[in-house]
């Protein structure tokens, strides 16, 4: 069940009705509604992985209890560790396991060994790689006494599978989302009209930019050997507002769903592609993840103390395991690695913390700074996703080397029956509405809102993409 | 919560209104717009009288030139369009019997297309923005399943089809944006072929009994209309060309004139002759049944 689809267009009023009618008189009838329209959405997909969402949810709730009630810090450890363990041994399993085995063999081929790997023929759970790291990070905390463990099972299991960011986040904390489903919620209206704003916001993104750069970044990535340097650029730009409208929209939508219920959700993205450098980009894109990743692996592992080298070692780790978590390739793992190196300066000349201000632009040379910075980092970031985009790093390099040699910047037409430049009005478009609004959550509320609100459905209606459904990227994940 | 299902309730209705404003547009557009296709250009027209028309897919589309026909003196038009099949066909047939068009004689393209008794989408959705005023068209879907949907939802069927009906489309409906469609009396001709000739295999088709062809063949008698089914060439690199002998014994009417032309020299595809393929074929099927009218 997607939520641009007529199934959770038909499932979200229902439950909401449920919730707010009969459930209304009780936190736990709240709650209860909400862990059985979650385990409903899940089943929607494929009911077996119910299952191990349950497993999950278990062993997460009983290992917490273990580590809290233990006496000496070595049986804490253990009960962390194996927790761990588990947790990631299942991911390792579905997500990473056919992707080492056939690395290895590759490996072995290379040096003149021939091998025939054993691979698994499993579907990625949906949403795996999000709940394994809600459960981690709740563990984790209980082991650095930071929380104390729910007692409660279906507050902890609505934690960990609360519908609206189940299968793509965002990843939630204990600290964030377990106080607001230890109270009965209230209904405000604001709050609600805020989320369904949001939602529809969320879906102009998805099916009006997301799905619209996708005909054209698809068209131009498996095709790139015909594409002229032009088409190329398009190509990386296209699909830079792809992933960024496919995953952002997802976000939104998911936050505006629990804002019907009353619960707020972390903030996902923060206009990214209007950041000043890399850092900046780092701390408005995927916010959830990345502060996720910063709070139990970066500073773990000693953060920005310690010598240079440290310092290195722990940007470099941090970037290609964030790569990593997005997929099971080298394209990611490559990903991850530029990034990291676009990061290196700025860490070294302690610069990383510069950008930590709200701007406004003006008629002075310091806007002009200001602009020409975000232009760089955003050439640098599409830079990037060309590695994330593509099927094989070789196709990758192909990539830019056809799009540096090929030196023609004309029209060109695909075979998709459109011509390279047609989605750039819309991008220009978006972009001027995500500037003006980028200090709102989203464009809709305010003044006009009727008016704005029509011209957002009339957006997703006349200018969505129907014909040629596309899941969420972030799904995979 | 008042308040709240009072708000939603006029999110809804603004939802509706906007699918009614928007059904009204597009639908508007495209009645006015007679030159993008040969579908609107078809519904757009009333009361023609043809000699002979072509009706069937690309290989209808790029294959005959009504030209070498109008110039002795029969009035013709290549109706084949790019990626329709039969089902397509016959409702082409049908709008132009309900547009009252005088046809003599009807040359159908029955080689490839009679293996399936499949549509195609993207034919199928440029029928669309007629649905409404078109009995016709309306009678041809009946039987479809989202039909209800696509008549009943205001602005569903745009949404449904956004890819070929959608707003580019209506937005070079509305500015009065030529395509080629109809440039050569329908005729669109392919290039040379460049490089090496990748061979059709045809080993996974069986001819079988069509319903849309069997549709066709009850309207030409209806309406007095010769109807000619044909074969046309494809290289003879073509894997199973044996598929064209199948087709005669489900069909013994239809002539065969897969080996019209031959040479690759003809070829912009296995499946398409170029432009001086397309000229041979048309004079061979022109000698084959109308020479001998012009020379008793």
């Amino acid at each position: 069940m997607f939520f641009n689809s007529l199934h959770f267009a038909v499932f979200l009023p229902i439950v909401f009705i449920l919730y707010w009618t009969f459930a209304s008189k009780s936190k736990n009838y709240q709650n209860y509604i909400l862990i059985l329209a979650s385990y409903y959405f899940y089943s929607c997909w494929d009911f077996r992985f119910l299952f191990l969402l349950i497993f999950s949810t278990l062993l997460c709730y009983f290992l917490a209890l273990k580590i809290e009630n233990s006496k000496t810090l070595s049986a804490r450890k253990f009960w962390l560790w194996l927790c761990i363990a588990i947790n990631l041994g299942f991911l390792g399993i579905f997500k990473y396991y056919n992707f080492f085995v056939t690395s290895f063999s590759e490996l072995l081929q290379a040096v003149g060994v021939n091998s025939s790997p054993l691979l698994l023929k499993v579907i990625l759970p949906v949403g795996i790689s999000f709940y394994t790291f809600h459960g981690l990070s709740y563990i984790i905390d209980i082991y650095y006494k930071r929380i104390k463990s729910e007692k409660n099972f279906v507050d902890y299991s609505l934690f960990v599978s609360y519908f609206p960011l189940l299968v793509a986040g965002p990843i939630e904390r204990a600290t964030h989302l377990l106080p607001q489903l230890k109270v009965k919620r209230e209904f405000n209206f604001e709050k609600a009209k805020e989320g369904v704003y949001q939602i529809i916001w969320g879906l102009v993104k998805k099916v009006v930019i997301a799905d619209s750069c996708a005909n054209y970044a698809n068209a131009i990535f498996d095709n790139y050997n015909s594409m002229n340097s032009l088409s190329l650029i398009l190509g990386a730009i296209y699909f830079a507002f792809q992933i960024y409208g496919d995953f952002s929209g997802y976000s939104d939508i998911a936050l505006g769903t629990s804002k019907l219920f009353g619960i707020d959700l972390l903030k996902n993205f923060n206009y990214p592609y209007f950041s000043r450098d890399i850092a900046e980009f780092w701390r408005r894109w995927h916010i959830s993840l990345t502060t996720w990743f910063r709070d139990y692996l970066y500073i773990p592992l000693g953060g920005s103390k310690g010598s240079k080298w440290f310092k290195v070692r722990n940007t470099f780790i941090i970037f290609l395991v964030s790569g990593f978590w997005h997929g099971a390739s080298w394209t990611f793992v490559a990903w991850g690695f530029i990034n990291a190196l676009y990061f290196l300066p700025l860490l070294l000349l302690k610069r990383n913390r510069k950008n930590l201000d709200d701007f406004t632009l003006s008629f002075n040379f310091e806007s002009i700074r200001i602009v020409f910075n975000i232009l760089i980092t955003f050439v640098i970031t599409c830079f990037a996703w060309i590695f994330f985009r593509a099927k094989t790093i070789q196709d990758a390099f192909q990539y830019i080397k056809r799009l540096f040699e090929n030196g023609t910047f004309s029209e060109q037409y695909f075979s998709i029956e459109r011509y390279n430049h047609e989605l750039l009005a819309l991008v220009l478009l978006f972009i001027f509405v995500e500037w003006n609004n980028r200090t709102k959550i989203e464009p809709i509320s305010g003044k006009y809102s009727w008016l704005k609100l029509s011209l957002c459905l009339a957006a997703i209606l006349a200018l969505g993409v129907f014909s040629d459904y596309k899941e969420f990227i972030y799904f995979q994940f | 919560m008042n308040k709240f299902l009072q708000f939603i309730l006029k999110a809804l209705a603004i939802l509706l209104l906007t699918m009614v404003l928007l059904d009204l547009l597009y639908t508007t557009v495209y009645l006015q717009s007679n030159s993008r296709s040969k579908i609107d250009y078809l519904y757009n027209s009333k009361d023609k009288n043809y000699d002979v028309i072509f009706l069937g897919s690309s290989r209808v589309n790029n294959h005959f030139v009504p030209k070498l026909f109008n110039e002795n003196g029969y009035k013709t038009f290549n109706f084949g369009i790019t990626r329709s099949r039969l089902e397509e066909s016959a409702l082409m047939l049908k709008l132009m019997v309900e547009r009252n068009y005088k046809i003599k004689t009807l040359i159908l393209q029955v080689d490839l297309n009679i293996n399936t008794n499949d549509h195609s989408e993207a034919i199928r959705s440029l029928f669309m923005p007629y649905l409404h005023q078109s009995k016709t068209i309306r009678n041809h879907y009946k039987s479809i399943p989202e039909y209800n949907k696509l008549l009943y939802i205001p602005f569903y069927r745009y949404m449904n089809y956004d890819a070929r009906i959608g707003f580019r489309e209506m937005y070079n409906s509305a500015i009065h944006k030529k395509t080629n469609a109809l440039d050569k009396d329908g005729f669109n001709p392919l290039k040379n072929h460049n490089g090496k000739m990748i061979p059709a295999d045809l080993s996974k088709y069986y001819p079988k009994k069509n319903i849309a062809y069997e549709e066709i063949k009850a309207i030409c008698k209806a309406n007095n209309i010769n109807l000619i089914a044909i074969t046309t060439p494809m290289c003879m690199s073509t894997i199973n060309r044996d598929y064209f002998n199948h087709i005669k014994s489900v069909y013994p009417e239809i002539h065969n004139f897969e080996n019209a032309v031959t040479d690759d020299k003809y070829f912009a595809t296995c499946g398409h002759m170029n432009k001086d393929g397309a000229v041979e074929f048309t004079k061979v099927v022109f000698d084959a049944f109308f020479k001998t009218k012009l020379n008793p």
